[in-house]
């Protein structure tokens, strides 16, 4: 790396780091900076070559049209900075996101002003992904920030940036935010995975309890109590009516997995894979597959044990193992 | 057709709009465009806005490769040149409507833009005029709502949303316009103004073809205008001059080099009080300065010309007056000038070509050889020249006809008609025939005052000419023949006025004073313009600051003037954002600094800690030295939620008092 993009480097982590994370921030003269755009100092050479016009040909007039400009301008300057200063960001907690897809964070902005505030941009800095939005006088607006994780686990948000060039696109307005909210990331899944492992046969505490829980219902084969995490679909909404009406509150299920004397594990080391992350990618996919597929799976990763189970609760466990790990 | 127009695509509705702001800046050079540059330009942009309806692609490269090689050679082809002013206002314009073909990216617009504001700036070399002013101030407007809604990306917005931003930066923007205009340095041009300004101007000349000056005379355009500072002259000592005409050839005359007019001083001789008066020349590309007859010092200029005198009392600038000036001068009515004696220099103002008006000189030597005015003196000759003009049937007209090769031989003897140039050269003829050196003199008189403004206008139909004849013993004198003929053309009693069109026909009927009227008070309005923008100069601008209170202003006082303006902006902008702050929640921001004073003591605090949490915590980190940062704070939660009760009855202001005597734990 040369010195110069170091020394960048060392002056924006200064820069970020001067910023408290906060989920909400209000825009003041202190936080919101303003520089000249490419457009802006080609105004400013025009307005250098119409007054050296003016003067050379002595147009009075010429004078006129220069300072009106300039005058207009600098009001511009004025317009552009107060388009984001006064305006408050709120960050919405974001939902969790698999790495390298397209995501979203969802920004509310507030404006209090008695007039509309137009074309604010909103972006994770230095990704040049821009959402352009209004907001509305007295009122505010959603802006949704695409990104795209790189990689898994928990991470602070990325320090997000507002700009904007409104009126006259000769100033650029800016600044940057660093919200407090942390987001969890899950790996990315194998784009096209092998079929998911074969089960392993019950141990023996393990297959006479599925026994037990067939029996305690003491209903026919292929039911069972419900289970937190059971599909709906698979809820007997039939008996449910008839408990019901008999005074019970408990559910039963359609037990797929009844007759099923192996359970299926989704363990790192059966995939065969030598890189961590590679085996986490594979985890990944399976963890989708067995969920769409609706039968009992359990996770073996990196020393972390999850019991064979189902539903979204047991999958979002299983992938925050999978991030985090 | 609107409702086509609004249901438009953005792009489309966009792209329209800026088309027509550049018609709108292009509209008034179409007069001093060459043909071709004006049809091509609405070519393009006629093809550009059909292209945006129809949602087609834009042209190739080759296309605009292609035309702007067109423009290039058609440019050379015109102007001979690619640089100089006119080729290069031709450029602009062409360049603008071009660049309009690939007008995509935010990028091209910009140089759209850009360039625009070239363009307008290229019409104030033609015209300063107010009507040139107002179309421009459209056309701003236009540009700056055009690039105000370039900005706006989201969706639709209206236009008018964004022509009111604009209209609202540009009223805001005035201000600081109005303050560099009256404060920035004016300065000389840095480099020599080329040499095709203000060409194919109409005014005086310094040829005088007999019979040229009739164009003038139905040209009713205004061609100066005077204030005098104290009493006026009376109408017919108006003489304005102009070029001196001495040389004849037969045909034309021209005015002598300045070799051959005698290396005399002007030996003016003057009588009675001086007449001081300010003169706004319009411009006339040609380097005369103006003044009434006759001017014994040189009028005061604006910096950057200089003025000198000739033996002929014309006063010339050291370049020409492309543009309006402003100058003061003296004059005395009553004057003659030029050598007492004959001298060999009056020779030049005898001389007649050969051959020419033979039967003026006829005329002149059977004059000569009248006994009743053998050896006659000058006075004499010009009385009985004079006499023969009143009675000898002549008559003034503006449509004399079109005389031959001898004009004098045809005024005097065949027709017997026309206007003050035919008359002054037929009547200098004859006085030089007679041997009498005698000289015409262009230039303007009369005038006409503006009752509105007080300003007396000369027009060019008030261009005039007449003569001057030396006499022995007492100089040049003035004569003016015309007033022989017709003495109402001499003091303006009688105008020939061209005849009303139509229009203005109606009008005069219906109500007679009504277009004079309209009239002066459009003049006056122009003359306001001309007076307090165009002229405002670097004389007005120290003018303006020993108004202000400077005593012996310069070049360094403006500067300082400026950026005392500057300095008093930045502070008024400095307390317009503490005035901002403040209008935030007081109550809040109290609030906010006794978190960070505890905060600094050591005591943590969430930021969103009401006023009772504070305090009880306050008390019991600190104790009883918390206690009145206690009371303190419960007293603040109670002037912002229990204002009923009477212990809440502390003023805001009140609690700020005492948040500044407290005694803050530490």
């Amino acid at each position: 790396m040369n010195p110069v993009a170091a020394l960048r480097g060392r002056i924006d982590r200064w820069f970020l780091s001067r910023r408290p994370p906060s989920d909400t921030l209000e825009l003041t003269q202190r936080n919101v900076y303003i520089v000249p755009t490419r457009a802006g100092w080609m105004l400013g050479a025009t307005l250098l070559v119409l007054l050296i016009a003016s003067i050379n040909y002595q147009l009075n007039l010429g004078y006129l049209l220069t300072f009106l400009l300039a005058g207009s301008v600098a009001v511009g300057m004025h317009v552009s900075h107060a388009t984001l200063r006064g305006l408050s960001m709120h960050l919405i907690a974001p939902e969790a996101q698999y790495a390298r897809a397209g995501a979203v964070f969802r920004v509310v902005l507030h404006n209090a002003r008695r007039s509309v505030r137009y074309g604010i941009g909103m972006a994770v800095r230095g990704s040049g992904q821009w959402a352009w939005t209004d907001v509305p006088a007295e009122s505010s607006a959603t802006v949704e920030i695409a990104f795209q994780p790189e990689t898994r686990g928990l991470h602070p948000v990325p320090p997000l940036t507002a700009e904007t060039r409104f009126p006259l696109g000769t100033f650029r307005v800016w600044t940057v935010w660093r919200p407090a909210a942390q987001m969890l990331v899950y790996p990315a899944p194998e784009l096209h995975p092998p079929p998911l492992p074969p089960g392993e046969p019950l141990s023996g505490q393990a297959a006479s309890a599925a026994l037990m829980r067939s029996q305690g219902a003491g209903e026919y084969d292929g039911v069972r109590a419900y289970r937190r995490g059971d599909p709906l679909k698979l809820v007997v909404w039939k008996k449910a009516a008839k408990a019901q009406a008999a005074g019970s509150e408990d559910l039963v299920s359609r037990d797929a997995q009844q007759a099923q004397r192996e359970e299926l594990w989704l363990d790192a080391e059966a995939t065969g894979l030598p890189d961590l992350e590679a085996r986490l990618s594979r985890l990944c996919a399976w963890v989708s597959m067995a969920d769409r597929l609706g039968v009992d799976y359990g996770l073996r990763v990196a020393g972390r044990t999850l019991k064979p189970s189902q539903g979204e609760a047991h999958r979002r466990a299983c992938l925050e193992v999978l991030a985090t790990c | 057709m609107l409702k086509r127009l609004a249901a438009l695509p953005r792009d489309a509705r966009d792209t329209l709009f800026l088309l027509v702001v550049i018609g709108i800046v292009v509209l008034p050079q179409i007069g001093n465009l060459p043909w071709w540059c004006t049809g091509l330009t609405a070519a393009v942009l006629l093809w550009r806005g059909t292209l945006a309806v129809q949602a087609r692609p834009l042209p190739g490269r080759w296309w605009r490769a292609a035309l702007l090689a067109v423009t290039l050679i058609a440019t050379f082809a015109t102007h001979r040149t690619l640089l100089g002013r006119d080729a290069g206002v031709t450029l602009v314009i062409v360049l603008l409507a071009l660049k309009t073909l690939e007008l995509r990216a935010r990028r091209d617009a910009f140089v759209v833009f850009f360039l625009s504001f070239f363009a307008m700036l290229t019409n104030f070399f033609y015209s300063q005029s107010l009507m040139t002013a107002i179309t421009m101030l459209v056309a701003l407007l236009g540009l700056l709502t055009a690039l105000v809604n370039a900005h706006m990306p989201v969706g639709r917005p209206p236009l008018t949303q964004a022509a009111k931003t604009a209209g609202w930066m540009a009223l805001a923007g005035a201000p600081i316009m109005l303050a560099l205009f009256l404060l920035f340095p004016r300065l000389a041009p840095l480099w020599g103004t080329p040499g095709d300004a203000m060409a194919g101007r109409s005014g005086l000349s310094n040829t005088m073809r007999v019979g040229t000056i009739a164009q003038l005379a139905l040209d009713d355009t205004i061609a100066a205008r005077i204030k005098f500072d104290g009493a006026v002259p009376a109408q017919r000592d108006m003489y304005f001059r102009g070029p001196v005409l001495a040389q004849f050839d037969g045909r034309e005359w021209t005015a002598l080099l300045p070799w051959a007019r005698g290396a005399l001083q002007p030996n003016l001789r003057v009588q009675g009080a001086p007449v001081r008066y300010e003169v706004t020349l319009e411009a006339s590309n040609r380097p005369w300065v103006l003044t009434l007859d006759a001017a014994s010092s040189a009028p005061r200029v604006p910096a950057g010309i200089e003025v000198t005198g000739t033996s002929d009392l014309q006063w010339f600038a050291n370049r020409t007056l492309n543009d309006l000036v402003r100058y003061r001068a003296e004059s005395y009515t009553q004057f003659s000038s030029g050598p007492l004696q004959r001298t060999a220099s009056l020779q030049a103002y005898q001389a007649l070509p050969n051959g020419s008006n033979p039967r003026t000189v006829a005329l002149a030597a059977q004059m000569r050889s009248d006994p009743a005015l053998a050896g006659a003196d000058t006075p004499a000759l010009v009385r009985a020249v004079l006499e023969r003009l009143r009675t000898g049937g002549y008559t003034y007209t503006l449509d004399p006809g079109i005389y031959g090769n001898d004009t004098a031989d045809e005024f005097w003897f065949d027709r017997k008609e026309g206007f003050c140039e035919h008359i002054a050269s037929s009547f200098v003829i004859l006085m030089r025939a007679l041997g009498v050196p005698a000289r015409i003199v262009t230039g303007y008189q009369g005038g006409e005052l503006n009752v509105i403004d007080n300003y007396w206008v000369l027009r060019n139909s008030d261009a005039h000419a007449w003569a001057e004849v030396w006499q022995e013993g007492s100089g040049w004198q003035r004569v003016d023949p015309t007033g022989a003929v017709a003495p109402g053309r001499v003091g303006r009693l009688q105008r020939l006025v061209p005849e009303p069109g139509i229009f203005a026909g109606a009008i005069g009927a219906m109500a007679p004073t009504f277009a004079i009227d309209m009239r002066a008070a459009w003049e006056a309005i122009n003359n306001g313009w001309n007076q307090w923008v165009l002229n405002y100069t670097q004389s007005s601008q120290l003018n303006l600051l020993k108004n202000i209170g400077f005593d012996a202003p310069s070049l360094e006082d403006l500067a300082y003037a400026l950026i005392y303006l500057l300095i008093g902006a930045s502070l008024i902008g400095a307390a317009w954002t503490l005035w901002d702050r403040r209008s935030h929640d007081p109550w809040l921001r109290l609030l906010r600094q006794a978190r960070n004073r505890l905060q600094r003591a050591g005591l943590e605090l969430p930021d969103a800690a009401p006023p009772r949490q504070m305090a009880l915590q306050t008390r019991e980190r600190f104790g009883p030295a918390g206690q009145a940062t206690h009371d303190w704070l419960l007293k603040l939660e109670a002037q912002r939620y229990a204002r009923a009760s009477p212990e809440a009855d502390t003023t805001l202001r009140g609690l700020r008092a005492e948040f500044r005597r407290l005694a803050w734990p530490r």
